[in-house]
């Protein structure tokens, strides 16, 4: 099915719960809202002329330097095996609460992307039998991919000088 | 204490707690799974990963575009090419620009040679793992005419940086198509020698057949891919599938496997072998003459020798190095089929000069839930060779 066709397969059986959907650069996107997220991922996956078997990946995505709302975003993309067509799932998430529910139980290739949502986004996956760190230690404060996360500021690891550098630590602005 | 006071015959179930890596030979890197053996038998696998985590996806969002690339090489850095090509195509569906046909060739014949190299690489140390030290030491002395041939073109034995933004880095020269013509006809004769070692072997046969078995549905829905996907008789080859670069005019097959077995997986990727060097054979017979960049001096570099005389050439230069190259707002993903599978990146820009965000969506990285559902119930023996047949790099699952 091209692009086109999915989308308006999608938009006319899944109408309320698609918030909007268009085709970008050729590619097809839908809108989805949390709450949503489990019954559309689950029909498109189960239903028989769209059949999105292959989970391709999950990735999260902050606006925070966009002034958008909301200002989190998760993005889903899936592919057809047999159809090779392809969807791309993306939505948004409240910066008070990200929450999303897990698609593990659908695709299980989801496990470790989400994983990685909660590691360096801090997304919470509900439902998601081990949602802990996955590439940074345990013991890591914080989310690596938010965008008020510096890039290169980092606690001073040696007693010499300490007070002296820490000042240094909280003037530097965040990389860009 | 007696032994009845220890309790130690009323313990149960005998289970055993065995630390894998992270340094360990056939771990490929810095891999580390903590298995629950019962007896010889692997109960249960939790994995870690994360000790090469470098933070290529963050520091991207620091740099410009054109300094991405390089970054780009090292995420799976045995075949730098095709996370090269995933980034520059992704960009360029942003900027939506056209690539000129001797450019697209030169990229096909880059990330072939490099599909070799990576099989060869994979080839050689996954038949360490299970014994074999002759195809070891052979399939290394291949893989060094092809790094050859990448330090002629690029300079750069392996982190090669070829392919650029609007095309390639530089022109190839006659003298560096003779070698690869001469590579690929050296090749087919060393491939034989491996299969005369391996694809009949008993040895080879016994550790491998009926080993680390996946079936079509559990590949896909693990999101396998690659050769593991296509060892499961899925047929999902995107240089297929979704042609990118112009592979929609080279005539190769793709390897299917029928079992999911780690023999299935090695015949398919030395069936790749044989096929990717059919590509390179095709692309040298077809290679067309023209410019190897876009002429678009918003994209790439204007002329060295136009700088001298011309302004504008001047002014194009100084603010393509001062400020790099300005992508439109908006996001995509492109997905190409590197040597372990889909390789792709999701890119957000907000029109600046700096992307906003990096994703790869790496291969080994979506693989290793699935290996490691793959271990579960066999023998701690057969443990290395799964994770050889899946060919995980760590540059790319810890990024």
């Amino acid at each position: 099915m091209t692009s086109e066709e999915i989308i308006e397969k999608v938009k006319s059986d899944q109408g309320e719960d698609i918030q909007s959907a268009e085709v970008n650069l050729g590619d097809a996107v839908i809108f989805v809202a949390p709450g949503a997220l489990h019954k559309v991922a689950g029909y498109l996956m189960m239903d028989a002329d769209l059949n999105f078997d292959y989970l391709s990946h999950i990735t999260g995505a902050d606006y925070l330097n966009e002034d958008r709302d909301p200002r989190f975003e998760v993005v889903y993309e899936f592919h057809s095996i047999d159809k090779n067509h392809s969807i791309r799932m993306r939505v948004g998430l409240e910066e008070e609460d990200p929450t999303i529910p897990t698609v593990s139980d659908l695709w299980r290739g989801a496990l470790y992307p989400e994983r990685e949502l909660f590691d360096m986004f801090g997304f919470k996956i509900m439902g998601h039998p081990n949602l802990s760190r996955l590439i940074m230690p345990d013991e890591w404060g914080g989310h690596p991919l938010l965008k008020d996360y510096p890039l290169t500021t980092e606690d001073i690891a040696f007693s010499h000088n300490r007070d002296f550098k820490q000042d240094l630590v909280k003037t530097k602005p965040p990389t860009r | 204490m007696s032994v009845t006071e220890q309790g130690l015959l009323e313990r149960e179930k005998d289970s055993m707690t065995l630390n894998m890596g992270p340094q360990h030979p056939s771990t490929h890197g810095v891999f580390r799974v903590v298995l629950e053996m019962d007896g010889e038998v692997v109960d249960a696998t939790e994995p870690h990963i994360g000790f090469l985590h470098t933070g290529i996806e963050k520091t991207a969002e620091a740099k410009r575009y054109v300094h991405v690339i390089p970054m780009t090489d090292r995420l799976d850095y045995l075949s730098p090419p095709s996370n090269n090509l995933a980034f520059c195509l992704t960009t360029e569906k942003l900027l939506q620009t056209e690539i000129p046909e001797r450019a697209n060739y030169l990229r096909v014949i880059m990330c072939e040679l490099a599909r070799m190299a990576s099989h060869l690489v994979w080839l050689a140390t996954h038949a360490l793992d299970i014994g074999a030290m002759t195809v070891f030491l052979y399939c290394w002395r291949e893989r060094e005419m092809i790094l050859d041939l990448n330090e002629e073109i690029s300079g750069v034995r392996m982190m090669t940086s070829y392919i650029r933004l609007g095309g390639v880095a530089k022109d190839a020269t006659p003298g560096w198509l003779q070698g690869v013509r001469k590579f690929i006809n050296y090749l087919p004769a060393k491939i034989d020698e491996y299969e005369r070692l391996l694809t009949n072997n008993p040895i080879w046969i016994d550790r491998t057949q009926g080993i680390g078995v996946m079936s079509r549905e559990d590949a896909i829905n693990w999101s396998m891919s690659g050769p593991v996907l296509r060892a499961s008789g899925a047929n999902f080859d995107l240089r297929k599938q979704r042609p990118y670069s112009g592979y929609e005019n080279f005539d190769f097959e793709v390897p299917l496997g029928k079992n999911g077995d780690i023999y299935d997986r090695y015949l398919v990727r030395v069936a790749e072998l044989r096929e990717s060097r059919k590509i390179v054979e095709q692309a040298l017979k077809n290679l067309p003459t023209g410019p190897y960049k876009v002429e678009d001096s918003k994209i790439s570099l204007p002329n060295r020798n136009t700088l001298k005389s011309s302004m504008e050439a001047l002014i194009h230069h100084f603010k393509l190095v001062s400020e790099g190259v300005s992508v439109p707002k908006g996001e995509t993903y492109v997905p190409v089929e590197g040597p372990r599978g889909e390789v792709g990146f999701y890119i957000i820009s907000d029109g600046s000069s700096v992307p906003s965000r990096v994703k790869l969506r790496a291969p080994s990285f979506m693989a290793i839930p699935g290996m490691c559902a793959m271990m579960e119930g066999c023998f701690i023996a057969d443990v290395v060779g799964i994770i050889g047949s899946i060919d995980i790099v760590m540059g790319e699952v810890d990024r």
